[in-house]
């Protein structure tokens, strides 16, 4: 019996094969005529068999691909399989990436007819994207990193130079001294930057979603950094619905709120006590609104352009800091799936708006 | 011989000042713009009156402007500054990239690599006496 399985009739086997398998394929003659296609291509153009036999597959086909498709036909017809990758719709079907083998069937020395064979390819091109864009963002993190690790060792390396030749116990060998440990420590900060950074990024797309009160966490955020308000004089207005919940990560909901307000308090104007006002709307089904707004010193948009987001990259020269938290915040908002767009006035302040699904 | 740094780091002011003492550059010939938009301000100020230091050593990686958007903003000025000041970038950088960009700036004299050492001092002291006497 196994016998008779191994030598069933190759024209079953073929046919069951045209038939079953997810794969397109059709049978065209020189003028790209239908002359049989499989279940599988009528599933996708959604046309019943009559309908597409004895058509040109050109009806099938948008346009701006049917030159390519009539090449490679010309291609198979001088006797060889041709193979190509193409991003089209085929009748009404959504657009996918396909791959296409063309073979020729050759009777006495001459083709009559060319076999289509078309896979779809959609997830491993996206897949493929994916990693290309990953792979660009790390190379472009990679740069930024060696280049702020070698600014506090650049230091470092020119104040040890001068130590060598200052006179020791002498007020500049002490203030040499003194900027010479302040670099180490910056090398050190852009050290534990890499690994907060990393381990955010690690993270992305397993961001643990649960239903969180968001007032619950900004004013947990307010409570953390009621010192350092106190300390300002500054103040924090939450006008946020008790019973709103976002379907978000806690962890990252905290980060957000606390940079922001760490930015707020950092930022503020002098001449003014400080004053956040942070408020939401939405939850449920609608798109949830946070806005944070505060009455600080503000930036200047057209000089800060795209980089407000960017890592590393600041914009005033007489506050510290290094660079960090917008791109945490963005990060954070990013992977949950949201965005995050910012308004500000040089000495009026600063609005940030986060839209989460 | 009259010095500008350019840069938004205390640390690499302090630095570069000191070194520049130390190969014999007195400490009042060495002014400072931690801002390079006020560096803009004091170049576009200055530029009519001729009174221009004569080494600029000039920051990329700044707030506010970058090292390459105050050489932009310095442009038109470049006529009145050919000759008087020489710009060097200053970065702790090591992009090549930089030495090709810095090719589009006549201002720019040379790309100079963070921390500044004894040999490239005297070689920017030694350019300056020759093509700058005064």
């Amino acid at each position: 019996m196994a016998q008779l399985t191994s030598i069933a009739d190759p024209a079953i086997r073929f046919r069951a094969l045209f038939e079953n398998t997810p794969e397109l394929i059709l049978y065209q003659n020189e003028a790209s005529i239908i002359l049989d296609a499989n279940p599988a291509f009528l599933a996708l153009v959604e046309k019943p068999k009559e309908e597409v036999l004895h058509h040109n597959y050109a009806d099938f086909l948008p346009p701006d691909v049917q030159p390519i498709f009539q090449e490679k036909l010309r291609e198979a017809f001088t006797g060889h399989t041709v193979r190509f990758e193409v991003y089209t719709a085929q009748g009404k079907s959504a657009p996918r990436h396909w791959d296409v083998v063309k073979v020729p069937l050759i009777e006495q020395g001459k083709v009559i007819g060319v076999h289509m064979v078309a896979r779809d390819i959609t997830e491993k091109a996206q897949a493929q994207e994916e990693i290309f864009v990953q792979n660009r963002d790390l190379q472009q993190f990679t740069y930024i990193v060696a280049h702020n690790l070698r600014a506090p060792l650049a230091s470092a390396l020119g104040l040890v130079d001068l130590l060598g030749t200052e006179e020791p116990g002498s007020a500049y060998f002490e203030e040499t001294r003194t900027y010479l440990e302040a670099s180490l420590h910056q090398l050190d900060l852009v050290l534990r930057d890499m690994n907060t950074i990393l381990s955010v990024r690690d993270k992305l797309g397993l961001a643990e979603s649960e239903a969180v009160p968001l007032a619950e966490v900004a004013h947990q955020v307010v409570q953390n950094l009621r010192e350092v308000l106190a300390q300002c004089g500054g103040t924090v207005r939450i006008d946020i619905p008790a019973d709103l919940r976002v379907g978000a990560n806690r962890a990252y909901l905290y980060s957000i709120f606390f940079n922001l307000l760490s930015n707020a308090i950092k930022y503020r104007a002098d001449e003014r006590p400080l004053h956040v006002a942070i408020t939401a709307t939405g939850g449920g089904a609608q798109e949830t609104a946070i806005v944070a707004a505060d009455n600080g010193s503000g930036f200047d948009q057209e000089l800060a352009g795209d980089d407000v987001f960017k890592l590393y990259k600041r914009f005033h020269i007489d506050r510290p800091g290094r660079g960090v938290g917008l791109y945490l915040i963005k990060t954070h908002v990013e992977s949950m799936g949201g965005r995050i767009t910012v308004h500000s006035k040089v000495g009026e302040g600063t609005r940030f708006s986060i839209l989460l699904p | 011989m009259d010095t500008i740094l350019i840069d938004d780091d205390p640390t690499s002011i302090f630095l570069t000042t000191r070194l520049l003492k130390r190969e014999g550059q007195p400490a009042d010939t060495v002014k400072s713009f931690r801002s390079p938009v006020d560096a803009v301000a004091f170049f576009r100020k200055q530029a009519p009156t001729g009174s221009l230091p004569h080494v600029v050593l000039l920051d990329l990686n700044m707030p506010l402007l970058s090292g390459w958007e105050v050489l932009e903003a310095l442009k038109p000025l470049e006529v009145s500054l050919l000759g008087k000041s020489a710009f060097y970038i200053l970065t702790s950088s090591l992009a090549l990239a930089d030495m090709a960009r810095a090719k589009g700036y006549p201002l720019v004299a040379g790309v100079l690599h963070k921390p500044l050492d004894r040999a490239e001092i005297q070689t920017i002291q030694a350019r300056v006496q020759e093509t700058m006497p005064s």
